[in-house]
Parts: C-alpha cells; structure tokens; sequence
C-alpha cells in the first residue's frame, strides 16, 4: 500500500514540477533537480525510508529499460539524417567519450577522492542502466553511479547552453552531439528543447557513448593505468 | 480513450520485450547491455519490414518524453549516501561539472569541425 502510494506521489510531483518548470523554464528548475529534493523533503518529514520509498517507485526506475530500448524508434524515423551526420557524430562521440573517462578519472584522483568514488564518477556520461553495469565491472557503486549520472545530467543542462554559446556551436548536429555525449537522457531532454532534429541526433549520441564506452572502459583502464 | 489503450498495450509490449531480453541474456550468460541488444533487434525488425513504427508510435513517445520521470527514483536514493556527500560532495559535484565541460567543449567543437569541412568540400 504504502509502495503503491510512494509510486503515485513520485508521479505526481513529477508532471507538477514538469508543469512549474515549463512555465518557469530556467535550468535550475528542471525537474530532474527540483522533483527529488521535493520527495526527499517528504521522506525526511513522514520517516519513511529509501528502501521503503524505493519498492514502490523501483517502478518507474525498471521502466528506463523500455525506455531505452523505444530510443529504436526515432533512430529508424530519423535515419537518412544519421546517415548524412554518421562522420560528426562517430567523431564526436568517440572523442567525447575518452575525454569523459580520462579526465573523470584524473580530476576524481587530483581532488584525492578513493578508489570505489573514482571507480563509480569514471561512467557518468553514460545513460544509468548502463553506467551501473560498468561501474560494477570496475569496483565502483552501482547506487551511487546512479546518483552521479543524474547529476551529470543536471549539469549538462546547466552548462550546454552557456557553452553552445561561449564555443558559437551553431549546427543542429554538433549540439546534438554536445548534449547526448556528456549528459544522456537528460541532455537529450534538453537538446529537444532545442528542435527535433537537435534531440534525435542527441539521442543517437547517448546511445553510441554508452555502446562505445561499454567497449572501451576496460581497456582504456588497463592500458592507461587508471 | 483508444488513444490511451493503444499506447498502454505499446508501452507493455516494450516492457514484455525488455523482460524476455534480459531472461534471454542471463540464460546466455552474455555481458552485452539489455537495452542495446533490445535497440539493435528493434532496428533489424523495423528494416526488414517485419514490425512497423505505427505498432510502438504512441508507447514509445510516451516514454521518451518523460524520460527524465524514470530518473527520479534513483536521485531520491541520494539520502542513503549523505555521509559521502557531506564528506566529498565539493570534490565529487567538482570532478562532474569539470568532466562534464570538457566532454561538451570537445564532442561539440570536434562535431562542428567535421560539419563545417563537409560543407566546404561540397562548395567545392
């Protein structure tokens, strides 16, 4: 009961928070930041805890899965433009993805963080279901992996616009590229705020970080020392 | 009202289609991510003309466009890990915001050089 119950108010807050922010569109009001610390508020006064919270709302946390996969669908829609931007975005991504894990990585040690937080921070760019599967492989924190990848999120959709105008990325595909490389779903959330075009080319960015990241992690490891 | 049963029946096949894979990949004892094998089978379907897009269309919106309602659940999971917030939260939200610049600085400026050489060479 009390997970049904926990499961219907995360949706609640959600569209309410969504709602607030369409009408206040400012980064720091997405919902992404604004809809937890709200939930987290609730548990903290009612005393209710995560795990409990956490059986009801594994719900919607088990939908990312399906979610990820119906990313099919706008990939076969929007193909002939993928096919005509296959250079940039293979180029993009692939960099992207190696500065995302080298320098996690180096900042994460610089700032003397231990083993198990650099090994959890090193798949943060990377869309959660599979940033947990590799921040297992690597001796890091599923949970807190997760935690990580959402605040990348977050920040990706606080720094994306400042940085599309600092750097004038002026092309659809490159922002595309920007967004979905560094700060997945949620970047690609944003990157549809752009146009369609932006967040198709975004999503399909998210999807090859997490498949060449899958690929390159461990041997970037090895071979790098990190 | 069809509208709504239709996209409920779509985002349950998804499910239904994500659950198999995984059951799929354990009894294979396979490493490969649920969700990329479930992108790529989709793609395979979707090319061969075996499934059509109008079967998944309203299901697989609904899911993208609230993409962000599926991350919450985890983010909330943030309070079991407050002691390593107030102990490194500085270093670890620095580590990602750095990170996180030089990942867009350099998948943006890279993606942006190859567009700008394409058109020049096209002009030519």
């Amino acid at each position: 009961m009390l997970a049904l119950a926990c499961l219907i108010l995360t949706v609640i807050i959600y569209f309410s928070a969504k709602w607030y922010y369409q009408n206040n569109p400012k980064a720091y009001l997405s919902p992404l930041l604004t809809a937890p610390l709200l939930i987290i508020a609730f548990l903290t006064l009612t005393h209710i805890s995560y795990q409990a919270y956490y059986s009801g709302a594994k719900w919607l946390s088990n939908t990312l899965q399906p979610a990820t996969i119906a990313f099919a669908f706008p990939l076969y829609k929007y193909r002939s433009t993928l096919k005509q931007h296959a250079g940039e975005i293979i180029v993009g991504v692939l960099f992207g993805s190696i500065i995302a894990i080298i320098s996690s990585d180096w900042i994460a040690k610089s700032f003397s963080l231990n083993p198990q937080l650099v090994s959890s921070l090193i798949p943060h760019s990377i869309t959660t279901p599979i940033a947990m599967d590799i921040a297992k492989n690597i001796g890091g924190i599923p949970a807190i992996a997760a935690v990580f990848v959402i605040i990348t999120g977050l920040a990706g959709a606080l720094i994306g616009p400042l940085i599309i105008k600092l750097l004038k990325i002026e092309t659809e595909v490159a922002r595309g590229i920007l967004f979905g490389t560094s700060a997945h779903g949620a970047g690609t959330a944003k990157a549809f705020e752009f146009s369609s075009v932006t967040g198709t080319i975004s999503s399909l960015a998210m999807i090859i970080t997490a498949i060449i990241s899958a690929c390159i992690i461990p041997t970037l490891i090895i071979w790098l020392g990190l | 009202m069809k509208k709504i049963l239709q996209g409920t029946g779509q985002v349950a096949l998804l499910y239904a289609i994500s659950f198999l894979l995984d059951r799929l990949l354990s009894l294979l004892h396979l490493a490969i991510p649920n969700s990329m094998l479930g992108i790529a089978i989709l793609l395979l379907l979707l090319h061969t003309k075996i499934i059509r897009e109008e079967w998944f269309e309203i299901g697989a919106n609904w899911l993208l466009t609230e993409l962000l309602l599926f991350f919450i659940p985890s983010a909330v999971g943030i309070i079991d890990y407050q002691n390593v917030f107030i102990a490194m939260g500085i270093q670890v939200i620095g580590t990602i915001f750095l990170s996180t610049t030089l990942v867009m600085i350099f998948a943006g400026l890279s993606a942006q050089l190859i567009a700008k050489f394409k058109v020049r060479n096209h002009s030519c």
